[in-house]
């Protein structure tokens, strides 16, 4: 049902091949530095983290200045180390569904995804997988499945496993 | 020995002396390899040169002039730039020996116009001591973000249920060392993309076809981008490693970064996302000459084929399933049984406790419980009232299957289609001849773009079908007459086949000319407009076969009416065969009644047939029945 409003005629005429994005309420995030500024405005006080984006993406767009290029550092700052930890967190954030679903299946690129982000070395990840499969189960056994408990989760697991030990963060 | 003081003395009289004659003189010095520099360029033409073209985007505008296809002032350095490439050369050699921020984004001109600088450096041979290089922190860091090894191009398949994805999309994915098959997610990707004001409506039409809208790069995520395709339109996307080389994925990562400092007016049907990418891929590597193809209009479709065509460039192609595929493709490898049960389970997942679903061996549960996730997932991405219900069970089911302990089996999905290289292309000529009547006659056609459901499907979204801007001249012997016989402005048809998990309507819309016999009047001009809503659902006998019913509604208007119109509605049923790989069978039958203008009614017959002969060239055979007017077509069809 989605988009009967298409049927009139002038569809055709809003065609846009390719790339023709609707800015769909996108947090005013000025000249835009990328996903790092997004990070950078909304952890610090959590609660709505990316949520703004999470709405874009539903419609299936971003607003271009989110992501422009040049009008800024990629990770709004300098502290390369304080990005690179905010990484998992954001993208735990924007794919929870495909996150939580692959832990629930023991396997998937947005795990394994995950797993880079967080450390975890290529031939470890078999051992993550199955180690998130069991944290999932005692999550949601708790009702506490939100991207940061997920991410809490896989941290504690990381940590208790000495065979996942982190490798450094890139 | 000297006392310290007297070295310092002698220090302090040497330094003064070397230091005071060069600081009056810096500014000259300046001035003259500014010069020099500007003078050696003019000398060697280097902005009649295809980089230096490239990289101002210079084109020919109507007027026969150099015209650069970028709008924003900021992106010339000389107020003459748009229309002047020495003007602009010269400017930006002067720039380069200043530090002051240029450009939308705010840095020195060796920083924001990086590509530019390091073309001219080499090709000048810059000397480091008379202009000194300055360092571009920014762009370091951008580009140690993005962490480069390779560029893969993303193709989106069409998607005709969203406006701006009627005809696909494409952009680059920057491939990140060290990355894998599984980690791809990851990497950075760059877009070019119109920026459409919230909540933009019908002006949105022409704004977006005449440039009213500023299109502008991007690095988004590629996670977000497939999630935005894949998992919500629901689209299939295929990935085309690149073959560049280290230094050519550099020149791209530059340019798209002096990019960053513009905007180009965005034109739906040229200058559009496709045709971006094509300028960057150009700049890479200048000896590629992507967009010549392209002279009226660029169909992301057709940009794929021009890539891959040119020899070298391509690499593997990868092909990444949507959402409905991979729920089709896992579906059909359940039994009836484990069928019902994952229905069953997305409606109630507590299905998994029961003994039934307990009777399964542990990797059919698995499987079961997947595909009934996945189709949750679907669900819940819709906009269905109940899509928190859906995300509910999905949880619910997710816990079930975390629980069984083993991961789930590695599933390789393959597409329904093939891959878009494989497609024809979009723009179609025929030339064809037959009987109307009792007359006969020869004619001709050109379709500007895109897809019939006869025209051959590889590499095409299935029971998609979209033409724009098509027309067919027709002479008729014995009447001895030429003229217009079909024009067609727009013809979208969307069939969506129902089955127990997807139930989209289908729908169909036309608006155009065609030419009726009626009264007195043997060969008369009609335009119309209709469009109707439906249901598709398919089997496979043959091979494939869709079968379909639209209730519909119908304008016409034409001086053989009472009236001059008849408007009113209908019903048509038919359906679309796939015999064999190359032979496509359609029939329809419609019934119209027009209540309004003159009152009369309508049987129409319409049988189709085509034989594909090789990528782009086909046979048709067309046969229209219409209330005692009787036409068949044999044609020949061309794609380029």
């Amino acid at each position: 049902m989605k988009k009967l409003s298409m049927l009139a005629i002038v569809g055709m005429f809003v065609a846009m091949p390719g790339g023709f994005a609707l800015a769909a309420g996108t947090p005013d995030t000025g000249p835009g530095c990328g996903l790092g500024k997004i990070a950078w405005q909304n952890y610090p006080n959590a609660k709505t983290k990316g949520a703004q984006i999470l709405i874009a993406t539903t419609n299936g767009s971003f607003g271009t200045q989110t992501f422009g290029i040049s009008t800024g550092t990629m990770g709004c700052t300098d502290d390369g180390r304080w990005w690179a930890e905010q990484k998992a967190t954001m993208f735990a954030e924007l794919n929870s569904e495909a996150l939580a679903q692959e832990m629930a299946q023991g396997r998937g690129e947005h795990l394994a995804s995950m797993a880079t982000l967080l450390g975890v070395a290529q031939p470890q990840h078999a051992a993550f997988f199955a180690m998130a499969q069991e944290r999932y189960a005692a999550l949601s056994g708790a009702g506490e499945l939100s991207p940061a408990a997920m991410v809490q989760a896989l941290n504690e697991g990381i940590s208790v496993d000495s065979s996942l030990a982190k490798v450094a963060l890139n | 020995m000297f006392p310290h003081d007297a070295v310092i003395h002698i220090v302090l009289a040497i330094s003064v002396l070397l230091a005071s004659p060069g600081r009056s003189q810096a500014e000259p010095v300046i001035q003259d390899y500014q010069t020099e520099l500007i003078e050696q360029a003019r000398q060697t033409h280097l902005a009649d040169e295809r980089e230096w073209q490239l990289l101002l985007h210079y084109g020919v505008d109507l007027f026969g002039r150099a015209a650069s296809e970028e709008d924003d002032e900021g992106f010339f350095l000389s107020p003459r730039g748009k229309f002047d490439p020495q003007a602009e050369l010269d400017a930006t050699i002067a720039q380069f020996f200043l530090a002051d921020p240029v450009g939308r984004s705010k840095q020195p001109a060796q920083c924001a116009f990086i590509a530019r600088y390091h073309w001219l450096k080499e090709r000048l041979q810059f000397d480091p001591h008379r202009l000194a290089p300055l360092e571009c922190g920014r762009f370091d860091r951008w580009r140690a973000e993005m962490n480069p090894q390779g560029v893969s191009l993303i193709f989106p398949a069409a998607f005709l249920n969203n406006p701006a994805s009627m005809f696909g999309h494409t952009f680059l994915r920057i491939d990140q060392r060290g990355q894998t098959e599984q980690t791809r997610l990851l990497a950075y990707t760059i877009d070019y993309a119109a920026d459409v004001p919230d909540g933009a409506g019908i002006e949105y039409a022409y704004k977006g076809i005449f440039g009213a809208y500023k299109g502008f790069f991007s690095t988004p995520p590629y996670y977000l981008k497939v999630q935005a395709y894949r998992d919500i339109e629901n689209r299939d996307m295929w990935e085309y490693q690149l073959n560049l080389t280290p230094d050519q994925i550099d020149r791209l990562l530059m340019h798209a970064w002096e990019m960053g400092n513009a905007y180009f007016d965005y034109f739906f049907f040229k200058e559009n996302c496709s045709y971006h990418i094509l300028s960057l891929l150009e700049y890479a590597n200048p000896s590629l000459h992507l967009r010549d193809r392209f002279s009226l209009w660029t169909i992301p479709a057709d940009t794929v084929r021009a890539i891959i065509d040119s020899p070298g460039l391509v690499g593997a192609a990868t092909y990444r399933p949507s959402r409905s595929t991979i729920i089709k493709r896992k579906r059909a490898l359940l039994t009836d049984e484990e069928r019902s049960l994952s229905i069953g389970l997305m409606r109630d997942p507590d299905i998994a406790k029961e003994s039934l679903f307990a009777s399964l061996p542990l990797l059919r549960r698995a499987l079961v419980l997947d595909v009934a996730s996945d189709y949750l997932r679907y669900k819940g991405e819709t906009d269905d009232p109940e899509v928190t219900v859906y995300k509910e069970r999905n949880r619910r089911v997710l816990t079930e299957r975390s629980k069984l302990s083993i991961p789930s089996a590695e599933i390789n999905i393959r597409p329904f289609t093939k891959q878009p290289d494989v497609g024809h292309r979009t723009t179609r000529v025929t030339l064809g001849g037959g009987w109307r009547n009792n007359d006969t006659f020869e004619e001709a056609s050109f379709r500007a773009v895109y897809h019939h459901l006869l025209d051959p499907e590889p590499g095409y979204t299935p029971d998609a079908q979209l033409e724009a801007f098509a027309v067919t001249v027709r002479r008729y012997n014995q009447a001895d007459r030429v003229r217009v016989e079909r024009a067609t402005l727009i013809n979208i048809l969307s069939l969506s086949p129902i089955d127990d998990l997807f139930r989209a309507p289908s729908w169909r819309v036309n608006v155009g000319m065609d030419t009726l016999r009626r009264r007195g009047c043997q060969l008369c001009d009609n335009v119309v407009a209709d469009g109707g809503v439906g249901a598709a659902m398919e089997s496979h006998v043959l091979n494939r076969e869709v079968y379909f019913a639209f209730a519909e509604a119908e304008a016409n208007y034409s001086k053989a009416y009472e009236e001059r119109h008849r408007v009113g509605g209908g019903a048509t049923v038919g359906m679309l065969a796939d015999v064999t790989d190359r032979w496509k069978l359609m029939l329809s039958g419609s019934y119209r009644r027009y209540p309004f203008g003159d009152k009369s009614d309508d049987i129409r017959w319409y049988v189709g047939s085509r034989v594909t002969l090789a990528q782009n060239w086909a046979v048709r055979m067309d046969y229209n029945h219409r209330d005692r007017d009787n036409d068949v077509v044999v044609s020949l069809q061309a794609f380029f």
